[in-house]
């Protein structure tokens, strides 16, 4: 039996009660009723094509939440930017925008809306910039037809619509259309001089022509070169050589010694030298930003984490107040389901705490008063009060997301290997250039200026300076574009070298499921078994516990009492007076029944008189796996699971997917010395996993790949993040970083072998300036041109046809399903 | 050829005029977010699915 999905979120239908929505002139099974109302509505709206249109299934739709404390006065301010009267803005971050269907969807529904004046959808950032009357409509109601919607928004803070990252965007870019446009207008006056030498030129016009270019280069020397002269200015103060000393240097050498020709009357100019080089700088520099800002999205997704109001005590009421309006010492109400507003102390009562973000470990901690809890991490029974003690900046979660952004902003290794290179390099072609100068005098006075100029623009560091940045950004571009994030720079590095690729089992090979059709009740009713089952995981976040509720949906409600969970092991807790427990035969029977291997792979309900139902585990297979690792086998790359799972389960798997090495019931301290071995034998290792927790084990490799879905802080330890939560690309992704690797090096060696071979020949006077101009020119080109042939080659021909296979894992039990 | 001391100051003043509308349209957002807007076509039809319907549900 293959069990219906549900035609809003993709997720798994329950069997009972069966829900039906009407869209597009059919009947649709959906999960919930959340899902179903947010259909309706986008039918109703006359939106209904979003189902054609969109890639990515949407987000599950629970219940409307309450947006009215966004209207405070404190809250509002903050967040929206009066323009006029009649007219405010506000940025809204939205999860679950996916796929540019949602964008249309959000635009058209918002359009309709009243009050609203106008919206701007941007799919990639995951911002909606919404214009509204304020006297029509308000934060909250607009915030409410999103999330009704199936959409979770959160509004960011107002300064977000001027950010300095905007400014440098734009700034970037009219440097570089500035540089372009000037440098087609020199080459237009350079081309005019050329054809001057050859045909002959009237004294004057050839002065007019040179004046010309100086007018068009001046702007983008002056204005486009801008960053050069800035950086090497901040080098300087620091005594640091860097890349933009010897840039700047260049730059504003050619242009004087240019600017020395036109009013002395003599040699050659380099106009569009110049502007060529300022150009393919920016161009590099353009897109090495758009990667940065790109990566940078997954920081506001962290900082996100944390509410942006609070319950604050004030006498004997709570009143909701901004987040910043908040001070040490405060007490704050939370309640269940919600995320802690800052670092505090627990006043009381005791409660789970789910803190998956920092430590990784999806189960719940339980927290006894006194004992602090961190902001961002979401409490799971409450109401609790706490008090506060670290607000804004200061909370843990404030350092991971700065964490991550430093990581994002700072400069590979490639490329700090590659500056100093270049920046001795540029040294020493100084002082050639010097020495030959010298030399020249010495001999012919007339042909030193000549000859040296010609060294230096001959020996130009433009191919050095673009060797590596044209090869990452690339690379990382092609990769964004397959929905690979690379969020370090130096990950892709290591991705090209790693020839072992270690997999975490659950969550990231497979993903659990059960099948309601195979339980097996051997006391009571099926409806009870389920409505206990679904009441003792009530809160956990573990992903069985998740496939479990799902199928328990559409039982009656019952709560649970006094709930423990043990890690490894299931959750006891007490329904109107019975102890139950959930989980593996050991841990549910306090004698195990049957042999070990067909107990491990069902969860088994029990209280103190024994089973009273039998949940067989199915586990799926995500889509892809089969396909990435056959074709990471086929190029040579051992691929190894690393499970804390039981050992027949690990091995059924890693039969369907032709791995032969595998580890099972690892804890994460075996997993990290099995990651440490296989590195001091000298294996380069990949991890990836979605850091539910491994966050640590994900940190012990060389290069950690993450799944989208998983917490926070593996995002942060990890190198690359898959968005798509899908391994289709990981063998992909290997190539590119490979590929990216080769075609680096033969920059590098090219930028070499050509300087090597036209700095001796410059120096003795051989060349002339002009042929030195092209020679520069075409050997930057050269190295721009074999860096966008990464990607080229690497098609996306890898089948995932037959990837969606469904395993039963282990044998011989009852219900195997197919 | 005196005729290029006329053209050429115009094609640096059309250049000119080029920047400025460019520097106009980044100040507007017109380059803020370069890819949604290859869908607008679609909304602005009352049912854009029908253009696109052999594209597989996902």
């Amino acid at each position: 039996m293959n069990a219906e999905r549900c035609f809003h979120c993709d997720e798994l239908n329950p069997a009972s009660p069966r829900l039906l929505a009407n869209v597009r002139g059919g009947e649709h099974a959906v999960c919930c009723v959340g899902c179903k109302a947010a259909a309706e509505w986008i039918e109703q709206l006359g939106l209904g094509a979003y189902y054609t249109l969109r890639s990515e299934p949407a987000l599950r739709h629970d219940e409307v939440p309450d947006f009215s404390a966004w209207e405070r006065p404190a809250l509002r301010r903050l967040h929206v930017r009066d323009v006029s009267e009649e007219r405010c803005e506000v940025v809204v971050l939205v999860d679950g925008l996916r796929c540019p269907a949602c964008a249309w969807l959000i635009e058209r529904a918002m359009r309709s809306t009243t009050g609203v004046l106008d919206v701007g959808v941007n799919a990639l950032a995951r911002r909606v910039v919404l214009a509204f009357n304020p006297q029509q409509t308000g934060l909250a109601e607009l915030l409410g037809a999103l999330a009704q919607l199936g959409y979770a928004p959160s509004p960011l803070t107002a300064d977000m619509i001027d950010s300095q990252r905007q400014r440098e965007s734009r700034g970037a870019l009219k440097r570089l259309v500035v540089a372009g446009l000037g440098t087609m207008q020199a080459m237009m006056m350079a081309v005019a001089l050329y054809a001057g030498v050859f045909d002959g030129i009237d004294p004057n016009v050839r002065e007019f022509f040179r004046w010309l270019g100086f007018l068009v280069a001046t702007p983008v020397v002056l204005y486009s070169a801008q960053p050069f002269f800035q950086g090497a200015l901040r080098e300087w103060r620091s005594r640091q050589l860097s890349m933009d000393t010897p840039v700047a240097l260049a730059i504003a050498l050619i242009y004087l010694a240019s600017l020395i020709g036109i009013l002395a009357g003599g040699h050659e100019i380099y106009f569009d030298s110049v502007s060529m080089f300022v150009l393919f700088l920016l161009v590099g520099r353009h897109l090495a930003m758009r990667a940065r800002h790109r990566a940078s999205d997954v920081v506001d997704a962290l900082s996100r984490l944390q509410p942006v109001h609070a319950d604050r005590r004030e006498g004997e009421h709570f009143v909701t107040v901004a987040i910043h309006e908040l001070q040490s010492g405060d007490i704050v109400r939370v309640g269940a389901g919600s995320a802690l507003p800052a670092d505090g102390l627990l006043l009381g009562p005791a409660c789970r705490i789910d803190e998956s973000l920092v430590s990784g470990e999806s189960a719940p901690v339980r927290r006894l008063p006194g004992e602090t809890v961190i902001a961002g991490s979401h409490v799971i029974d409450g109401p609790v009060e706490v008090e506060v003690r670290h607000v804004g900046a200061d909370t843990v979660l404030a350092g991971i997301v700065r964490l991550v952004s430093r990581a994002a902003s700072e400069r590979p290794r490639l490329t700090r290997l590659a500056d100093t290179r270049a920046a001795r390099f540029v040294l020493r072609v100084l002082i050639l250039t010097i020495l030959t100068a010298a030399a020249w005098a010495w001999f012919d006075p007339a042909r030193a200026l000549p000859a040296a100029l010609a060294v230096l623009v001959v020996s130009c560091p433009c191919a050095f300076a673009l060797a590596v940045p044209a090869a990452l950004t690339r690379a990382i571009a092609v990769l964004a574009r397959r929905g690979i994030l690379v969020i370090d720079a130096d990950a892709l590095e290591a991705l090209a070298r790693a020839d072992h690729f270690v997999f975490d089992k659950t969550g990231t090979l497979t993903e659990p499921s059960f099948d309601p059709a195979a339980i097996e009740v051997l006391r009571g009713s099926r409806e009870q078994a389920l409505s206990i089952a679904g009441a003792l995981e009530h809160g956990s976040s573990h992903p069985l516990a998740i496939a479990l509720r799902r199928i328990a949906e559409s039982a009656p409600d019952l709560t649970a009492a006094s709930l423990r969970q043990i890690p490894g092991a299931g959750v006891e807790g007490e329904i109107s007076g019975v102890h139950y427990r959930l989980g593996r035969s050991a841990f549910s029977l306090s004698s195990p029944v049957g042999d070990e291997s067909s107990a491990c792979d069902a969860l088994i309900l029990a209280d103190g008189e024994g089973v009273i139902a039998r949940f067989p585990m199915q586990e799926r297979l995500r889509p892809g796996a089969l396909a990435q690792i056959d074709a990471l086998q086929q190029i040579g790359i051992g691929c190894e699971i690393l499970s804390g799972d039981s050992s027949s389960r690990v091995a059924s798997i890693a039969r369907l997917l032709n791995i032969r090495q595998t580890t099972a019931t690892a804890t994460p301290a075996d997993k990290l010395a099995r990651l440490q071995a296989l590195r001091r034998e000298g294996h380069v290792v990949a991890m990836i996993g979605d850091g539910i927790n491994d966050a640590p084990v994900l940190a012990g490799a060389d290069v950690a790949i993450a799944i989208g879905e998983g917490s926070a802080v593996a995002h942060a330890a990890s190198g690359i993040l898959l968005a798509s939560s899908r391994l289709d690309s990981l063998a992909e992704a290997r190539a590119i970083a490979a590929e990216m690797l080769v075609r680096l090096n033969q920059n590098l060696n090219w930028a070499l072998a050509y300087n090597l071979a036209a700095v001796p020949l410059a120096a003795l006077g051989f060349v002339p300036p002009w042929l030195a101009a092209i020679g520069m020119s075409s050997s930057s080109i050269l190295v721009l041109l074999n860096s966008l042939r990464i990607g080229r080659g690497v098609g996306r021909g890898i089948d995932a046809a037959h990837s969606d296979r469904r395993v039963h894992a282990g044998s011989g039990t009852a219900g195997v399903v197919t | 050829m005196n005729i290029i001391l006329l053209l050429i100051p115009i094609s640096l003043l059309l250049l000119g005029l080029g920047v400025w509308a460019f520097f106009w349209a980044v100040n507007h957002s017109q380059f803020d977010d370069l890819d949604t807007p290859a869908l607008t076509p679609m909304s602005e039809e009352s049912d854009p699915a029908a253009e696109v319907s052999e594209e597989p549900e996902s």
